[in-house]
């Protein structure tokens, strides 16, 4: 069988090459019929594709251990939740299912794109094609993903206990699912380009592709650091690690891409800007597997002896020289660009969100790789300490959350100061009513500053919707709610954004609280003793062991004070895995809109006679606003994404 | 206008570089193996450095009240003494890659403030 799927991965690899050559050669010299089999024959690489996929998940559900792949992720006691982790937690399936999305992606374009379009989609299709043709390659010569076991064992290696878990189930295919869509971006963009369309016809299909992208690599970044919070035990959910900024950075890109097609549908802005910015995009989304794959050091996630770095290197070079040469030969077809009249306008604004967007990948990307660049090149080695992405991206990101604020409140084209003048009214009242709230409170200093950035983008936008609501319920007498709904649903595109916006604000909010104002302590306990952290009592009551043929768990009883009275029991456990040799934390976290309460058992010593253990306490102030702003963006990719055509040629945006 | 954007962009180039500058400076470390450390005698004592080694097979003493962590790490034949404050990470086995972020002090032994395991073969089997 697993000869079969190896088979099917040729066919399909040979089938992708055919698709290149025919609708190259097809639409160069005009043969329709060319055309046509390279939209079939890329409709056959997925169905091969889709079989190899179907006969490697059956093979890791039936537990067949004579397929090397599951012999190491797989045993017979993993849940079978987890086939789907198992098949990605590997080298050659982690690349193989992130190269059938792609697939899929190619399929269901070529499906939506069957009537319209012909100019750019033979070119398209070519793309994709030579995309998906470097992973099939990758999986089958690279490391065969089929490959058979010498000697099939009884039982499986198992899954990493820190995978078994709901995060790492979805984590991984959201990730895979942006990067995929980003190729499709970039292939339609790029075809634009060869072809010189630089129409409008074609931007619909690119503004969904991309919003579809960077809502799920943003939900995929989120859920990871939700997996790093919960799973791992430190109480921290992000560690400027090369494979969380190679996450970050086409995420990044991809907002700057988002808004300089927003202009762009508004005048003829940025055009070189924008095909620059998906040729980065995407290339950056290569960066994610060469990191992980061991071309740069990463302590946090990495595959053992892979060969792939040299050849995602090769891709990534590639790409970059050969869109920035077709960019170049092209410059003279791309309309003539307009430039913003003023800074102080919408378009200005967008400009300047661009322009630290890119400042801010530069930054993470120079952090990541110069270190290692300097060790590769013979220098000293050196490494960076997170304080270092902490200083230089922090007050970025926070200039970028402001931005968000004063962007609503200018208008396209020449805004003069007189008509943003009562607007900023607004906004200094705005300031000045968090500014005293803070200082009743008495928090504390940090917190103004950043409450009063946090705080005066999200009060622009409600006054965005106020002002819209109340001019809708005057002019058409609707009430209130009505009004309001109508109104967001008047333009999705602009509604949508300001709800990603608001997601972002949120998760800012958390981040920042989270990493001045976070509390932590170590203690060891014996039963009866408690320990105090901020507000709470944590008294440690009693101790479990439990013994099943995976592990053995430890688990605590810590019930929780706070000087309001009894708050509950918590209980965090401490296992040891027979597989691994190795113990493993399963923290317990109790989550209050104000505060996490953060418990994680990092020591006992399996004794029922002495239950001694230790335990980090933390208290996170305001972490689970950031899981929240994560549906908000979702929430505003979701409603933009619904946007009609109509509304976005037409109306302001 | 041209001038505005070229004034623009030299301000912000300015900006971002000594941003860059101030922070790279001050979070930068010197990332040595334990055998590279010892090479160059007293030159990375007392300062903050990033060592690689292998967690050695002598005992490791934990100390649950004082919350110390004792053991040692080698490399290319020579070994170092780690005192950690804090309980064994996960993948903390000896044999295993780690990474201690710290000082090394006269006494001989090194404070470190982090571990972190480097463990490529982290989600995978030791092949």
């Amino acid at each position: 069988m697993a000869t079969i799927g190896h088979i099917a991965l040729i066919l399909a690899l040979l089938a992708a090459i055919y698709t290149v050559i025919a609708s190259l050669a097809g639409t160069r010299f005009g043969f329709r019929h060319l055309v046509t089999s390279a939209r079939s024959s890329i409709l056959t690489v997925f169905g091969l594709y889709t079989l190899a996929l179907a006969l490697i998940l059956y093979a890791f559900t039936t537990k067949d251990f004579s397929v090397k792949v599951v012999a190491e992720y797989a045993s017979h006691d993993l849940p079978a939740v987890y086939t789907l982790s198992a098949l990605y937690a590997g080298k050659a399936g982690s690349m193989f299912f992130w190269g059938w999305l792609i697939s899929l992606f190619a399929a269901w374009l070529v499906f939506q794109a069957r009537d319209n379009h012909q100019r750019i989609m033979p070119y398209a299709i070519a793309i994709l094609a030579i995309i998906e043709a470097f992973y099939i390659a990758l999986v089958t010569f690279g490391v065969n993903l089929f490959e058979k076991h010498p000697s099939p064992p009884v039982d499986g290696f198992g899954l990493n206990p820190l995978l078994q878990n709901f995060g790492m189930l979805i984590h991984p295919p959201l990730l895979y699912l942006g990067f995929a869509g980003f190729a499709v971006v970039f292939a339609l963009v790029m075809s634009a380009l060869i072809t010189r369309s630089p129409g409008m016809g074609w931007a619909n299909h690119v503004r969904h592709w991309t919003l579809l992208a960077w809502c799920a690599l943003g939900i995929g970044n989120l859920v990871g650091m939700w997996w790093s919070y919960n799973e791992l035990g430190w109480g921290g959910y992000w560690a400027w690690d090369p494979v969380e900024n190679a996450g970050l950075m086409p995420w990044l890109l991809g907002i700057a891409f988002l808004h300089s097609i927003a202009m762009r549908r508004q005048r003829n802005y940025l055009q070189i800007w924008s095909f620059c910015l998906i040729t980065f995009t995407f290339a950056f989304t290569l960066l994610s597997p060469f990191i992980t794959h061991g071309g740069i050091e990463s302590p946090l996630h990495g595959f053992y002896g892979s060969p792939f770095p040299p050849y995602i290197l090769a891709a990534i070079l590639i790409t970059l020289a050969s869109s920035l040469w077709l960019l170049y030969s092209r410059r003279h077809d791309l309309e003539r660009e307009e430039k913003p009249a003023s800074l102080i306008s919408r378009e200005g604004s967008f400009l300047l969100a661009n322009i630290i967007l890119v400042v801010l990948v530069f930054i993470i990307f120079a952090g990541t790789v110069l270190p290692q660049a300097i060790g590769a090149l013979g220098w000293t080695k050196i490494a960076l300490e997170r304080s270092f992405f902490d200083r230089t991206c922090g007050p970025i990101m926070l200039i970028l959350v402001f931005l968000m604020g004063v962007c609503p409140l200018l208008g396209w084209g020449r805004s003069v100061w007189s008509s943003a003048k009562r607007n900023i009214m607004y906004l200094f009242l705005a300031i000045l009513v968090i500014a005293v709230a803070i200082l009743i409170s008495g928090i504390g200093n940090w917190y103004i500053a950043v409450a009063i950035v946090c705080g005066f983008p999200f009060f622009i936008i409600l006054q965005e919707w106020y002002r819209g609501t109340r001019a809708r319920h005057h002019t058409r007498g609707e009430n209130f709610i009505r009004a309001f709904f109508a109104l967001i649903n008047s333009n999705r595109a602009r509604y949508g954004g300001f709800l990603a916006h608001i997601g972002i604000i949120l998760i800012a909010l958390g981040v920042i609280a989270s990493s001045f104002y976070g509390i932590e302590r170590t203690a060891t306990l014996d039963i009866g003793e408690s320990i105090n952290i901020g507000e709470y009592k944590l008294t440690y009551h009693e101790l479990t062991l439990k013994q099943d043929n995976v592990k053995v768990s430890a688990i605590a009883d810590i019930i929780v004070n706070r000087s309001d009275g009894l708050k509950g029991i918590m209980h965090p456990s401490y296992d040891y895995w027979f597989s691994h040799e190795d113990h493993f934390t399963e923290v317990a976290v109790r989550t209050t809109p104000a505060e996490d309460l953060f418990v994680s058992l990092v020591w006992t010593g399996f004794d029922p006679k002495d239950k001694s253990a230790t335990f980090r306490v933390l208290v996170n102030p305001l972490i689970v606003w950031i899981w929240v702003g994560g549906g908000f963006f979702l929430l505003g990719g979701v409603f933009a994404f619904s946007a009609k055509e109509k509304q976005l040629f037409g109306v302001e945006v | 206008m041209k001038k505005r954007y070229l004034i623009g962009g030299l301000i912000l180039i300015i900006l971002v570089g000594y941003l860059l500058y101030l922070s790279f400076g001050s979070s930068v470390s010197y990332y040595v193996t334990v055998s590279e450390f010892f090479a160059r005698g007293t030159e990375l004592h007392d300062t903050s450095v990033r060592v690689a080694g292998k967690i050695a097979d002598s005992p490791v003493e934990w100390n649950a009240e004082d919350l110390e962590l004792k053991f040692t790490i080698a490399e290319g034949g020579e070994a170092m003494t780690v005192i950690y404050h804090g309980a064994k990470p996960s993948g903390f086995i000896a044999g295993s890659d780690i990474l201690v972020e710290g000082k090394y002090h006269s006494d001989g032994i090194f404070r470190a403030g982090q571990l972190i395991m480097k463990c490529p073969s982290k989600y995978e089997i030791k092949e």
